[in-house]
């Protein structure tokens, strides 16, 4: 409702916003009315959430909800393990709990400048697992075995993606370059395993890995379904993420690596010296989608039988109890994935800004 | 033969088909300052991209320092380590400091200490007259602070020969002055150079020989009175009178 050719009288906010929404009448009416409109869904949604909200439910049972009008909280107060952990065994879920803060503490620790050097990643990241696996998985120390049919929830989740990614992203940046290789074979090999990849939907990958691989792979090599599938879902993810990575390397001026070249480096400090650091850097606001929708995709192993988030809180409505509230549940498992994916692009923002993204 | 720095024989080079340098011969000894002249086109950055190899030439032979250039790669990063270049766009690299663009390469390809190459990269920005912009990023410097940076950044590796690839065409006219004084102080300590420059009074001052290359061929090489005053080739006196006049 902007006219942009009458400027906009700068000298007051108030003004401003009056000559914007209050200048015609109709303009008056318009804005009324989405006012009116907004107060009003927002007033309901404000109720139901909050006003006549039940919180609680002291004996664990759903009565208290099914009197009340509003949102029923307290099937997450009654359900909320469930979401987090899944089936994992409900006396040692204290492990789990364990687990899952070790991943969430490294990946927040892995974010910051300090640790910004791969040899530091690499520790990091297999203390993180070495300290997941032990609680998690237990079968050392006197902790009763857990095998990882029986995780679930958030815990299966995070450690999903992470593992995703940790094993993804150094083999998405293997492809990139290869793909931009002088020798043929090699540029060859990656092109026909990026393509071949991505002519391929996620869910066939997944039912390969979990149902097929089995079939061909000698016994040795096969593993737990879990191992299998993260690789194959590394594999889908590496792809898609060569792709950024080469494109951030071709935004890159020839010269730079010929004045790499020029100062006697080699290939290996080229690449991770001057390529790969500026590479990133252009490539970051994909990147960091990627990541995004690598987090939502890892839902998709319900399919082959992992309890994910997302199914544990089908789950956690999903007694004759609570079946009403699914709303509810949704709601505090969209907080759940919002509050991850909030914090990577808030990440991404800050990196933007340290690493001068588009200054060069 | 040890006070030869560049031996370049019978050498050929070829795009695909294209012929793009002919018959090149020419020797450089240590300490002597060459500038290469002519039009666009006629393979001087080719020439001397082939000395530290950035470029391969197909035929004939170029010996740098006593080393064979070919395929193998040891060599090659052997040479490189002693023929500093500076470049037409600086080619700085972007995502570090100054003093990190000085002291990255001493670390990594001369394992020096990082204090000790932080030492010789202020010694030389104090040389090139910025100091003071140790800590700052390319993107914060001029054109011809960037390009005086990109000098010491190749000083810093220690090497026995610079080429310049027309280090001033990209520069504000009144910036090419503090790049050319420096590239003087350099010429006056004994540094062996190659330089592509149109900057005549440049080459009147500094070179020792003034080489004009025109499609691919060495056309002329002479020392700059005659160059200047005398030119034996019809070619080289069109170039001259193209370039002298404005
Ligand atoms: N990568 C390449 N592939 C094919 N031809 C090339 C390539 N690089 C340069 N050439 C050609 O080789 C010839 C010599 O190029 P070169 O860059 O050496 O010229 P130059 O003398 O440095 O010119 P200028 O003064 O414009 O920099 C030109 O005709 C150019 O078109
Ligand atoms: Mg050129």
């Amino acid at each position: 409702m902007t006219d942009m050719t009458h400027p906009i009288p700068r000298n007051s906010r108030l003004e401003q916003l009056r000559h914007r929404f209050l200048r015609t009448p109709l303009d008056i009416a318009v804005t009324a009315a989405s006012l009116l409109l907004a107060l009003f869904v927002g007033w309901k949604l404000l109720d139901w959430a909050v006003l006549s909200a039940v919180w609680t439910s002291p004996d664990g049972l759903s009565q208290p909800c099914r009197d009340a009008s509003g949102a029923c909280w307290a099937v997450i107060e009654a359900r909320w393990r469930l979401i987090l952990f899944g089936v994992f065994p409900y006396a040692e879920q204290w492990r789990a709990a364990v687990a899952t803060a070790a991943l969430i503490l490294a990946g927040g620790l892995s974010c910051l400048p300090l640790f910004w050097s791969v040899i530091r990643q690499a520790l990091l990241w297999i203390a993180a697992f070495a300290l997941f696996m032990v609680f998690m998985h237990g079968g050392v120390f006197g902790l009763s075995s857990v095998p990882p049919a029986q995780w679930g929830g958030l815990a299966l989740t995070l450690f999903f993606f992470v593992a995703v990614v940790i094993v993804g992203m150094p083999l998405s940046i293997c492809l990139a370059l290869m793909r931009r290789s002088d020798l043929p074979v090699i540029r060859g090999t990656a092109i026909i395993l990026i393509d071949g990849v991505r002519a391929l939907p996620l869910v066939t990958i997944l039912f390969t890995a979990a149902l097929i691989l089995p079939f061909v792979l000698p016994g040795w090599l096969q593993g737990d379904k879990i191992w299998r599938v993260i690789a194959g879902f590394a594999l889908f993810f590496a792809a898609y993420q060569a792709e950024v990575l080469r494109s951030g390397i071709q935004a890159l001026p020839r010269g730079q690596e010929e004045a790499a070249k020029a100062l006697g480096m080699g290939y290996f400090h080229r690449i991770t010296r001057v390529v790969l650091p500026q590479a990133f850097r252009n490539a970051l606001p994909p990147t960091i989608n990627q990541l995004v929708i690598t987090l939502m995709e890892t839902s998709l192993i319900v399919i082959i039988g992992f309890f994910d988030l997302m199914a544990s809180g089908n789950a956690a409505y999903g007694t004759g109890e609570w079946s009403f509230a699914y709303v509810e549940v949704y709601a505090f498992i969209a907080l759940i994935y919002g509050v991850f994916v909030f914090s990577l692009s808030r990440y991404g923002r800050y990196l933007e800004r340290r690493l001068r993204v588009g200054s060069s | 033969m040890t006070d030869t720095a560049i031996q370049i024989r019978r050498m050929n080079k070829f795009y695909g088909s294209f012929q793009v340098l002919r018959d090149i011969n020419l020797t450089v000894r240590k300490g002597e300052r060459i500038v290469i002249c002519g039009p666009s086109g006629s393979g001087k950055s080719t020439l001397i991209r082939c000395i530290n190899r950035l470029e391969d030439h197909q035929d004939g032979s170029i010996n740098v320092l006593g080393t064979e250039l070919n395929e193998d790669v040891g060599s090659i990063d052997l040479i490189r380590r002693e023929v500093g270049m500076v470049f037409q766009h600086f080619n700085l690299f972007p995502h570090l400091t100054v003093l990190e663009n000085c002291t990255l390469a001493p670390m990594l390809v001369r394992r020096f200490s990082r204090a000790e190459a932080e030492r010789v990269a202020r010694e030389y920005l104090e040389r090139v007259r910025i100091p003071e912009k140790a800590d700052a990023f390319p993107s914060e410097l001029s054109g011809g602070q960037q390009q005086r940076v990109a000098i010491a950044r190749a000083l810093c590796m220690r090497p026995e020969i610079l080429l310049f690839d027309e280090p001033t065409s990209a520069l504000d006219p009144e910036m090419i002055n503090e790049v050319l004084d420096v590239m003087r102080e350099l010429a006056m300590d004994g540094m062996t150079m190659v330089c592509v420059t149109h900057e005549m009074g440049f080459a009147r001052q500094v070179a020792d020989r003034v080489i004009f290359m025109s499609n691919g061929e060495i056309v002329e090489e002479n020392t700059p009175e005659a160059f200047f005053t005398n030119p034996r080739n019809e070619r080289t006196r069109g170039f001259l009178a193209k370039i002298l006049a404005h």
